[in-house]
């Protein structure tokens, strides 16, 4: 009964066909042994970006290429805990126990050293409309180091000299 | 570079849920491109296709749409990539002198499955598909964001761009009905539904069924078929890197250098004085202004100030663009048509006047990642 209701809702021309394309298990290969190198830094509270000897471009995370040189970058440099947002967006989503779509922070954030920006964390519950381009943070890391990327559970915002600084060069004008 | 002209093509009218098959809707574009240009299915010798196996929901997609894109016997390949990439396929199998005739066509049907999901998986496996919020507006919205910092440009600025593009597509009857608003004004698009902040609705491109078509022909052969083919002159395309996070994204550097490229083939000097109408593959507003920051019509952080209205100093996106109707796979070929239309004087209701060289660009990949441009003429100069 319910397919012929089906076949009378508003479609007189076409029909949807239900169909699935089990993409779900698919897996992929992934250089582990390069980045066990940043990994085992990680574990340890220790942030290393890969450095391509030819362009001196710093990434990261460590990507496997450098795009620019076609060389795969071996040098691995230490990089600091302080790290900053290059651009943000709070996108609208509706994941599951949301009762309808909420802003998700999605927050693009420089290592300083690193040339290249990730995707990472922003305290839960942070509220990203106070994020701005240039906000400073700083790595908050995991208690327990599993040795892997959410050993930085979040970066934490921290205080930003430059607001004070801008206030004042205002109030000289 | 030697000339290849487009000789015949057809848009299918895009509509949120078509009432048609996919292979139905590619016969209707393959075909009317045909009978534009007055050709038999005989005469074509290849047939390239613009599909995306994802969006298709199967694999090899062109083994299914043989019948319909007209490939029955024929040498046919298939690019999974926008149409504009598709065309540029076509173009150098007709400069290669072993392809008299390719037909072109891309086609897509977005009412059977959720894009911005499906863009989802377009994402490196390793960081950024876990996040599981990197799809197309997210990625705009990032861009944007880029753009209004480094150069101070308001959310207002980047509106008007949605502004002028809705009451374009009002003009042209082959945009998206639901795009087509003559009245909409800057706080519409502002308080329209936020998608990623600060990107909402109205001001990105929402997609929509469709399919597009279009037949090439090297010179000689082309001015046989029709009276005026509109002559491919130059064309230019270059790849970003796929990080986000290695890119400006307040820049395109991509679209700089596919432009130059182009311009150089088309003997090009300055675009702001030789090009009379842009056709850009816009995803986003504030797309469309680094793009044709790129193109060299102004210069960097000046895209708003732009007179880009219909009847304005440098025309972009006079259809609606693609804001105006977002075909996935069909809408760079949907570009090129629209280019090709304003230089044959077809465009009635947004027809720029006495247009003669333009612009048709085609992208692919988060934040136009991949640009492709065409330079297109006619014969009146």
């Amino acid at each position: 009964m319910v397919r012929l209701e089906y076949i009378k809702k508003q479609y007189t021309r076409t029909r949807r066909v239900h169909g699935n394309w089990y993409l779900a298990s698919y897996q992929y290969k992934f250089n582990v042994k390069r980045i066990n190198q940043c990994l085992e830094h990680l574990r340890k509270g220790e942030l290393v970006g890969l450095k391509c000897r030819s362009c001196n471009t710093v990434s990261f995370p460590p990507r496997l290429i450098c795009p620019k040189c076609l060389k795969m970058p071996d040098e691995w440099v230490h990089l600091r805990d302080t790290a900053t947002v290059a651009t943000f967006s709070g996108t609208y989503a509706q994941e599951a126990g949301d009762t309808e779509p909420r802003p998700y922070p999605v927050v693009a954030i420089r290592q300083d050293g690193s040339d290249t920006t990730w995707l990472a964390n922003l305290p839960e519950g942070y509220d990203f409309f106070k994020v701005y381009v240039g906000m400073p943070l700083k790595v908050k890391w995991a208690e327990d180091k599993k040795g892997d990327f959410s050993d930085i559970e979040y970066y934490e915002p921290i205080e930003d000299p430059s607001i004070e600084m801008n206030k004042k060069e205002e109030a000289e004008k | 570079m030697e000339k290849v002209g487009i000789v015949g093509y057809y848009q299918v009218k895009p509509e949120t849920d078509i009432q048609m098959s996919r292979p139905e809707m590619i016969f209707y574009a393959a075909r009317g491109a045909l009978d534009y240009a007055g050709l038999k299915r005989d005469d074509l010798t290849t047939v390239i296709s613009a599909t995306n196996d994802y969006y298709d929901g199967k694999t090899i997609s062109n083994c299914f749409t043989v019948e319909a894109g007209g490939a029955y016997l024929k040498d046919e390949s298939k690019v999974e990539m926008d149409g504009a990439h598709a065309v540029n396929y076509g173009l150098m199998r007709c400069l290669s002198g072993h392809h008299k005739l390719a037909l072109v066509w891309g086609a897509s049907q977005p009412s059977t499955f959720y894009y911005s999901c499906i863009r989802v998986l377009e994402n490196d496996p390793t960081f950024d598909r876990p996040i599981n919020l990197l799809n197309d507006y997210t990625a705009a919205a990032l861009g944007m964001r880029a753009y209004m910092n480094k150069f101070g440009v308001s959310v207002e600025d980047i509106a008007k761009v949605g502004v002028k593009n809705h009451k374009n597509a009002a003009k042209n009857p082959l945009a998206w009905n639901e795009a087509q608003l003559p009245d909409i004004t800057v706080e519409d698009i502002l308080n329209s539904e936020m998608l990623s902040n600060p990107v909402t609705k109205l001001m990105h491109a929402l997609p929509c069924d469709g399919a597009t078509a279009l037949v090439l022909a090297p010179e000689g052969l082309a001015k046989k078929i029709i009276d005026d083919p509109v002559w491919i002159t130059g064309v230019g395309l270059c790849q970003e890197t796929y990080y986000l996070g290695d890119r400006d994204l307040s820049i395109s550097v991509s679209m700089e250098k596919a432009a130059q490229k182009a311009y150089k083939l088309a003997g090009i000097n300055d675009p702001r004085k030789d090009i009379d109408v842009v056709e850009l593959f816009e995803h986003s507003a504030y797309e469309e202004l680094v793009l044709a920051e790129a193109l060299g019509l102004c210069e960097k952080g000046k895209g708003s100030s732009l007179s880009s209205e219909i009847n304005g100093e440098i025309p972009i996106n006079p259809s609606g663009g693609n804001i105006g109707a977002f075909t996935p796979c069909a809408t760079g070929i949907t570009r090129i048509i629209e280019a090709v239309k304003q230089i044959q004087g077809e465009a009635k209701g947004y027809q720029v006047k006495d247009a003669n060289r333009a612009i048709a660009h085609g992208q692919i990949g988060f934040c136009a990642q991949n640009n492709i441009v065409f330079i297109l003429e006619g014969g009146k100069r």
